[in-house]
């Protein structure tokens, strides 16, 4: 029993790394409506960054959290203006293949200025445990948890209480009638795309501590990312925030029970189940693939 | 798996015969020489360099060059963007080299096993997932390669697991394996002419057509009698094994098999990438892409070594989001048309076709007045809206029957119900089949074999086809072979007055010419009972009175036809019946002068106060 309990609670804590990404490659797919393939790219940029802040300047990663996110921000408004903004009218084709595009581009950036070998900041408290009632718990997964309910309790709030905020809703509701009202939609896209890649940007610095970061940290993370937001339903923030909590679960309790090496395919199956039978995610918050 | 039921196959047309005289003098035509000369330059470069890296370069760029295409099968022509085509390519490999480890066969017997286990699971993969729209296929098929990657791995007293397999050297022609490379080359070589081949003779074929036309318009597609997945899983197997049997290949090149490089993700997106810098869709697209950017990356990596890792990879993706940017046909689609204008001029070029237009159809068989369709209680329902309410339509052959009523009335949703678009809630659709028997198809293809031709009151067109392109995808329902299809595409567009814009993209059509092409490409398919959609909409005064009369010409071949109008002056005199639909029931019906004066359709129309102050 209690090594059950420890592997839900590992599993929640592990699934709130994956609710940060995820809410990030949500808010871009719910309001640019594009599938962003180079998300997990974002996530090993932001990690580099961390990283050379850390090597450079001893920055604390959790310290690097602000330039990174800022940094992110700006990737991520540069490539809605730069490549996405252009290809919004384009085939659906193209602009699945820009953004495979830049991901491919970006790995290889990095395995061209770093090479294949592992970074890792140096070792700090956050790789520690503390005991709570009797189960060891990450402390840097801890504030993962906390952020991850920090970021979507944040994004509510601006996104139900700003104006900015109901210019996004709007937008990603329907883009012509908030055209229409005056909204200006391709700046309403860059900020959306901004902040979506500033999520990744918040998840990177928070990873950093933990996981030692690689060109393809990206393809690993995102993958999962990509599954949690299938499960969320698509579009829904707090779909996204619940799917990772049970990928989380799932990663967890199937690494444990069924085969550690196995673990992936439990969710990919769990993916294709929900992906095919019921596309409007577990909790049916989102519009699906329609 | 037939694409269409050829038992109900209007009229028999003599099978297209090419004799060899006819192939031979296609060798004249410089379209030809020139592609067979440069495809030869393939083998003739590394023979007479006599390198062994060269041979090596070429090796790999025919593989990638016969995968891409492969790949191009279902992604281009199909529309479908695999992100995960390496499962394939990796069946093939480990079908063959688990044969030949476990049980001595020769890796050429090995190859047709991976290719046929390879379709099977293409099959499975495509059918579920094809109902998923763009990006989330792509994402469901990578997710599909990681499963298997996974599994290949976990299970490694079958596949040697992460550390790998090696395959036994034996070497020979029986085993694939070589000392001299150049007989490497002389396989991939002979792989890729197959994939080529394989590939234009579809882009060629009734089955490229449909693919097409699924890719553009899905639903124009089903109205066109096409059984869109079908054709899609047809497109996927053959892709999937042409995939295999270029894995079985380059598996015995490198001699040594493991998970993360058979099923590799970067590979199956590179194989992708390679045809969209060629030109997605087209025959000769992939494999120029190929050419273009893999000898790039094997001399980076030949002259710079270790140090340029990832060199290559970011050229490929730099290149790949400059080309989605700037040229998004990619260079087949932005030049070919130019190159193919420069290689006419040559010797022997220019050559057109002769138009032949087949001749006018028969007439319809059957009784004129007995029932050919019967639509009992039909009700359907979205959400709280009841559209359709108990509607009940009866159709007699020969008969022109006009449906009218005011806007959001419902006339559509029947139209939509009749041709299987949507499946109602309650009641039975009959039509009688040329078989003299009662049907009651389910599917929209299944309906337009029947017979029934539809129009779409917003206009269906697949704008990147010419005009004569898009006719025949609907005369590809009754006829198997393209010239066939041509010949009858060109006879409904003199007949609709759309001759003098046969080669026109489609999309660029005015309103008018598109209603007529929808009209057109409904008639292609032959229909025994023919379904317009408001088709006078946006047409000029004349161009009305010029569709009234080919509507009744058309009936007079013994067409049934039913029409939703509302030019009220066409479609009372056209009419021998008119049905009145408001709010989803039939209010009324009978000949049109007398339905006219009934006191209900006024009102529909005028409504209640109008009725009144006039003292009707």
């Amino acid at each position: 029993m209690d090594v059950l309990i420890q592997l839900v609670l590992n599993g929640i804590l592990l699934g709130s790394m994956y609710a940060i990404i995820s809410v990030g490659l949500t808010l871009i797919f719910g309001i640019v409506r594009v599938v962003n393939f180079a998300h997990g790219e974002f996530l090993m940029v932001g990690m580099y960054a961390a990283y050379l802040l850390a090597a450079k300047f001893g920055l604390h990663p959790y310290a690097s959290a602000v330039p990174v996110v800022l940094l992110l921000f700006a990737l991520g408004a540069l490539v809605q203006r730069f490549i996405i903004q252009p290809l919004l009218s384009a085939d659906e084709h193209i602009q699945i293949f820009a953004t495979v595009g830049l991901s491919t581009a970006l790995v290889n950036l990095a395995l061209l200025l770093f090479g294949a070998d592992l970074y890792s900041v140096p070792p700090s408290a956050a790789q520690g445990s503390v005991m709570v009632g009797g189960f060891s718990l990450v402390k840097g997964q801890i504030v993962m948890f906390v952020c991850a309910l920090a970021l979507v309790a944040g994004l509510h709030l601006f996104m139900q209480s700003t104006a900015l905020g109901r210019a996004i809703r709007a937008t990603a509701q329907n883009r012509n009638a908030a055209l229409l009202m005056g909204v200006k939609v391709d700046q309403i896209y860059v900020i959306a795309f901004g902040m979506g890649a500033a999520c990744v940007g918040l998840a990177s610095a928070l990873v950093m501590p933990l996981y030692p970061v690689t060109p393809t940290i990206g393809t690993y993370f995102v993958l999962t990312a990509f599954v949690v937001v299938v499960l969320g339903g698509m579009r829904s923030m707090y779909g996204a925030f619940f799917g990772a909590m049970i990928i989380g679960l799932v990663d967890s309790l199937s690494g444990y029970y069924i085969a550690p090496d196995l673990k992936e395919v439990v969710y990919f199956a769990i993916f294709l189940l929900i992906l095919i039978f019921k596309p409007t995610g577990l909790f049916g918050l989102g519009r699906g693939t329609e | 798996m037939s694409l269409h039921d050829s038992s109900l196959k209007g009229s028999p047309t003599a099978p297209a015969t090419m004799s060899r005289l006819a192939l031979l003098s296609r060798l004249t035509d410089p379209r030809v020489y020139c592609a067979l000369a440069a495809l030869s330059l393939l083998v003739i470069i590394p023979a007479w360099s006599g390198s062994t890296f060269m041979v090596h370069v070429f090796v790999t760029i025919c593989v990638f060059g016969a995968l891409s295409t492969a790949w191009n099968i279902l992604g281009g022509y199909a529309g479908q963007l695999s992100l995960g085509h390496t499962v394939f390519y990796g069946l093939g490999g480990y079908t063959a080299a688990l044969l030949l480890t476990h049980f001595g066969l020769s890796p050429w017997i090995g190859m047709i096993g991976g290719a046929a286990l390879a379709a099977l699971v293409s099959l499975g993969i495509g059918y579920p997932c094809f109902r998923l729209r763009g990006p989330f296929f792509s994402l469901a098929t990578i997710a599909f390669l990681e499963v298997v990657r996974l599994l290949a791995i976990h299970f490694n007293g079958l596949t040697g697991g992460s550390a790998g397999l090696v395959v036994p050297l034996q070497i020979g022609w029986p085993w694939m394996i070589f000392r001299d490379k150049i007989n490497y080359l002389y396989i991939a070589f002979g792989l890729l002419v197959l994939s080529l081949a394989v590939s234009y003779a579809i882009r060629h074929s009734r089955l490229g057509y449909a693919l097409t036309a699924v890719r553009e318009r899905d639903s124009a597609a089903q109205a066109a009698g096409i059984n869109i997945n079908g054709v899609k899983l047809w497109a996927m197997a053959i892709s999937a094994a042409l995939t295999a049997l270029v894995g079985t290949f380059h598996a015995m090149y490198m001699t040594f098999l493991e998970p993360a490089t058979l099923f590799s993700l970067a590979t199956a997106i590179e194989i992708a990438m390679f045809a969209l810098i060629g030109g997605l869709g087209t025959v000769a697209g992939p494999l120029l892409g190929t050419v273009l950017v893999v000898p790039l990356a094997e001399l980076a990596r030949g002259w710079l070594g270790a140090s340029a890792n990832g060199l290559h990879g970011f050229v490929y993706g730099s290149v790949l989001v400059i080309i989605t940017l700037t040229l998004p046909g990619g260079l087949v689609g932005t030049f070919g048309p130019f190159v193919v204008r420069l290689i006419d001029r040559l010797p022997g070029g220019g050559r057109t076709r002769a138009d032949v237009v087949a001749p006018a159809t028969k007439i319809i068989a059957g009784t004129p007045g007995e029932v050919v369709l019967k639509a009992q209680n039909l009700v359907k329902r979205f959400g709280g809206l009841t559209a359709t309410d108990n509607v009940s339509l009866t159709l007699k052959r020969g008969e022109i029957l006009g449906v009218i009523g005011p806007n959001g009335a419902g006339k559509t949703t029947v139209f939509a119900q009749l041709s299987g678009f949507l499946t109602p809630n309650a009641g039975t659709i009959e039509i009688l089949g040329p078989d003299g028997k009662w049907h009651q198809p389910s599917a929209p293809d299944a309906f337009a074999r029947l017979g029934i031709g539809r129009t779409f009151q917003i206009v269906q067109p697949f704008g990147k086809l010419s005009v004569l392109e898009n006719i025949m995808i609907g005369a590809f329902l009754r006829h198997r072979s393209v010239d066939d299809a041509r010949a009858v595409a060109l006879r409904v567009a003199k007949l609709m007055g759309l001759d003098d814009v046969k080669d026109v993209e489609a999309g660029t059509l005015p309103i008018g010419g598109l209603k007529r092409l929808e009209v057109a490409r409904t008639l292609a398919t032959e229909p025994s009972i023919l379904l317009l959609d408001e088709v006078m909409a946006g047409q000029s005064q004349s161009d009305t009175l010029k569709m009234v009369e080919l509507i009744r010409a058309i009936r007079d071949t013994g067409v049934t036809v039913i029409a939703i109008e509302h030019n009220m002056q066409a479609i009372m005199s056209l009419s021998d019946r008119i049905v009145v639909i408001d709010s989803g029931k039939v209010i009324a019906e009978g000949k049109p002068d007398a339905v006219v004066r009934e006191r209900r359709v006024i009102e529909a129309y005028l409504g209640e106060d109008f009725v009144d102050a006039q003292g009707l």
